[in-house]
């Protein structure tokens, strides 16, 4: 079930909160009725798309529950704790590995050594990626004795698989929401805002990505030979606004619906397309995932500490693995290399110098890498993106300008404007305006939103019933 | 142990003690904040009251609008929900009987059109209240014509005319009229394409269209059809290619059957609102006609069925829609030649005009048409011409021409 379709909006969802906010508190444990309710549909949630891979998460969390109250159970030296903590990552990392990377794996030795090893075809059980790394953070974290052993699995098993987050991340980390998850507030005001946030998720994703994700599919599908580069580098453009909206109001959604629940989980982005720098970018883009990566791979390996050699290798191990991380595919882990070896050199080599550029300039530096960045992260056919890489250089006679670029501006000029605005932050600018003007301005400023909610609101509402409409016209005719 | 217990109390009564704050603190509330959840509390009750109109509107069968039969609930069963079908059905049923949802559907193209979308689901929105369907990228081109091919090789050897007519929709003929910048597919070149592979000689009417489109409509502009004048100068080009008189339009009866016609292409658009198209249907008092459909044994004097007038896909009375085989006799012949017509719903409206010219047509609809149209020919020793008819815009997609061969 995705956030943004009507089972989810209307249904799901609504369901889910006023039961939740219905059961009661017990007297000796206030929210265990409350986290019965949420781990239930978060299980229907899950369920909904792969039946069959719910048991995955049933054995992956008990893992590391199970490994959890070992490791506290009998882990009294440093080595026996660490002796549970490996096998805890070594069974994550194995069901990552097998469900995620097997086929490719296969398919990379099938292309070395020329052999024929079947590939598993097994599907992708969603939200792997991110559970497992939720659960090894836990395990990870009480190694390090950051975090108290969680006592009960229906609580852990709630963590993990509590839905806002469940597909698309932020990737929560356990020491975030351990203390929530048995004492939290759930105020009025909390579910209001959260509320709201989450419909600016679903504006953001329903109204803008999906409608950049359009033009992009509409520019991918050309031959790339005959495109001009204005289409090229549009397409790229529009593919690099369709991500970001989409993955970002996947966090809003999830952050929204985390306040409704009285949970608060990590912001995710931070305008990362106003970069100035490619380290810039990656402070505010995926920010739980570069932080954990950060925290559990890079600093464990020394970090910059010691030495320029050592730091430079940590940081291709690093980026090797957040590109890995992202899909198994080479142009995944081209895309992390391309990021660790860019960070370097601004690190090393041109860090001061771009420093010293007017803003303007390093807004550019910052876009312009990060938009070829995502050209290397969509096509998975090496083949492909080489053609769409030629077509943005020009290099197969492509002229620079054309009808069709006049064509797709034309029809979406309102989404790719507002997209380019949103990507600033805008409404932090709107909001400390408003502020300046006391209570008043304040008020006035709200009640143009409230018109603006409303209004989107029912605007996206007739995308969502839309989107489902395929058209089959003929078969009576 | 003890301790928790006793924190997570204090906290219980914390909750409820701000529960009731709430309550007693509104009044405290900055006007901001009333606002704000003024706002989270009419979007919440949007959201539920849709969820509740759904369970108590009363669900359509068909949508008017869309031209279709909307889902049913699914039925439940374990295996269909262990494969995942159970929840994607639900989810369909769900979207269409979603409450008020023609008027959703109708603001969405609103919505696009109104910050300057000039294509909404395919549809380009074209001058002089045009609605025209693109031309998609072709990607059954090469097999189209291997079809074809070995359709026409099994007729080797029979004494028969067979002729290939591929005729191009509105997005060909009225290319001017499409919104500025609008990127076109030439939709005669794969046209060409076809007729080489296939070795078929070609019927090309693409030419005669585009020098009568002053004279008249030749495609509706809400429907992706050919107008009955457009299907005409189809006909017009089918005779001078194979030496027939066409009659002159003037001698044929004419009829203005409906004028509120809104088809396909109004559907999908989903720009609601637009003025109908209107329907003239022609009729030749020469002609003398007994119309039998093979499937229903239903046998007529009409190549149309008017009670399709009164209903939303009216392009369906001719011919009564769909039919694997109809065979029409027409006494008055001018002459004994019996054509074969292998076709889309295009030629529908062609008919009327070629009745006049055979004896009897054998028309197929390849779709339903499951016993193979060469074997038929062969036993028909009296078919002396073959007609293959498609339009460009279905001819890829639909894969009707399947069943040729």
């Amino acid at each position: 079930m995705v956030f943004s379709s009507i089972p989810f909006l209307f249904f799901f969802l609504p369901f889910c909160l006023i039961l939740y906010y219905a059961v009661p508190y017990k007297a000796n444990n206030p929210y265990v009725w409350k986290n019965v309710v949420l781990l239930l549909f978060s299980l229907i949630f899950y369920a909904w798309g792969e039946p069959v891979y719910i048991l995955l998460m049933f054995f992956a969390t008990a893992v590391d529950y199970c490994n959890g109250r070992l490791m506290e159970r009998f882990g009294s030296t440093k080595g026996r704790r660490r002796f549970f903590l490996i096998c805890s990552v070594a069974i994550n990392l194995s069901v990552l590995a097998f469900f995620k990377y097997a086929d490719f794996l296969i398919a990379t030795l099938n292309g070395l050594f020329s052999l024929s090893i079947k590939p598993l075809g097994l599907g992708l059980p969603v939200g792997i990626s991110f559970f497992t790394f939720q659960t090894m953070s836990y395990s990870i974290d009480l190694y390090r004795k950051q975090v108290p052993m969680e006592k009960s699995y229906l609580n852990y098993l709630a963590y993990v698989s509590m839905f806002p987050q469940l597909v698309a991340g932020p990737i929560v980390r356990y020491s975030v929401v351990n203390e929530e998850l048995r004492e939290r507030l759930i105020k009025r005001e909390e579910v209001e805002e959260g509320l709201l946030r989450f419909m600016q998720g679903l504006f953001k994703k329903v109204l803008i990505a999906n409608q950049a994700g359009g033009l992009w599919e509409e520019i991918r599908q050309l031959e790339m030979g005959q495109a001009s580069v204005a289409t090229a580098w549009l397409g790229a453009s529009a593919f690099t606004l369709q991500l970001y909206f989409d993955f970002s109001a996947y966090s809003d959604m999830a952050i929204g619906m985390g306040r409704m629940l009285g949970f608060h989980f990590p912001e995710n982005f931070n305008y990362p397309l106003s970069s100035v720098s490619v380290t810039d970018f990656w402070r505010r883009w995926h920010i739980s995932l570069s932080t954990w990566f950060r925290d559990y791979v890079y600093i464990p390996l020394g970090g910059n500490r010691k030495g320029v050699a050592r730091h430079l290798r940590n940081m291709l191990v690093v980026w090797f693995l957040t590109g890995l991380w992202h899909g198994a595919s080479w142009n995944f882990v081209l895309w992390g290399l391309y990021y660790g070896v860019l960070l370097a050199l601004e690190k090393y080599v041109w860090g001061k110098a771009l420093n010293a550029l007017p803003k303007v300039c390093r807004h550019l530096y910052a876009i312009l890498i990060v938009v070829v960045g995502f050209v290397i992260f969509v096509f998975d056919d090496m083949g492909a993106l080489g053609n769409y890489f030629r077509a943005m250089a020009g290099c197969a006679g492509n002229r620079l300008w054309g009808e069709e670029c006049l064509w797709y501006l034309r029809n979406y000029k309102a989404v790719l404007a507002a997209a380019a605005v949103l990507a600033f932050p805008v409404y932090p600018w709107v909001k400390k305006r408003a502020e300046a003007l006391g209570d008043k301005g304040r008020a006035a400023v709200s009640l143009l939103s409230m018109f603006g909610y409303l209004l989107l609101f029912a605007v996206t509402t007739a995308f969502l019933v839309n989107d489902t409409y395929n058209p089959f016209l003929y078969f009576r005719f | 142990m003890e301790k928790r217990v006793c924190g997570a109390s204090t906290n219980l009564i914390c909750a409820k003690i701000c529960a009731e704050m709430g309550l007693k603190m509104e009044n405290e509330r900055t006007l901001e904040k009333y606002i704000r959840g003024l706002t989270a509390g009419m979007l919440g009750g949007m959201v539920v009251a849709l969820a509740i109109g759904f369970f108590f509107m009363e669900k359509r069968e068909f949508s008017e609008n869309e031209n279709r039969y909307l889902a049913k609930l699914p039925s439940f069963g374990l295996e269909k929900v262990q494969s995942g079908e159970y929840m994607k059905d639900l989810e369909t049923y769900l979207a269409d009987h979603f409450p008020f949802r023609d008027f959703f559907m109708g603001m969405k193209t609103k919505a696009e059109t109104s910050v300057g979308k000039k294509e909404v689901n395919g549809i380009y929105m074209a001058e002089d209240g045009y609605l025209i369907e693109k031309y998609e990228k072709p990607e059954n081109t090469e097999k189209i014509g291997r079809i074809l091919k070995d359709f026409a090789g099994e007729l080797e050897g029979q004494d028969v005319e067979l002729r290939l007519m591929l005729v191009p929709t509105a997005v060909y003929v009225y290319e001017d009229k499409l919104p500025d910048y609008a990127p076109v597919r030439n939709q005669m070149e794969t046209a060409d394409r076809i007729y080489k592979s296939s070795g078929i000689l070609p019927i090309d009417c693409s030419g005669d269209l585009m020098e009568h489109k002053e004279e008249g409509e030749l495609y509706y502009k809400t429907d992706h059809h050919w107008t009955t004048f457009g299907a005409y100068i189809g006909y017009q080009a089918y005779c001078r290619e194979m030496g027939l008189d066409a009659v002159p339009i003037e001698e044929m009866d004419a009829r203005i059957v409906t004028e509120d016609f809104c088809g396909t292409v109004y559907s999908k658009a989903g720009d609601y609102g637009r003025e109908g198209d209107a329907i003239t249907v022609y009729t030749n008092p020469a002609d003398c006609l007994t119309v039998e459909y093979k499937d229903t044994g239903e046998i007529t004097d009409s190549l149309y069925n008017l009670e399709y007038v009164e209903a939303k896909d009216k392009y369906s009375l001719f011919l009564d829609n769909l039919h694997p085989l109809i065979e029409i006799t027409n006494e008055t012949a001018v002459s004994d030649r019996e054509l074969v017509l292998v076709k889309d719903s295009y030629a529908n409206s062609m008919v009327p005009f070629l009745v006049h010219h055979y004896k009897k047509i054998y028309v197929f609809d390849t779709r339903y048409y499951k016993q193979g149209v060469s074997e038929f020919i062969r036993e028909h020793k009296n078919v002396s011409d073959v007609l293959v008819l498609y339009n460009m815009n279905t001819l890829d997609g639909d894969l009707g021409i399947r069943g040729v061969y």
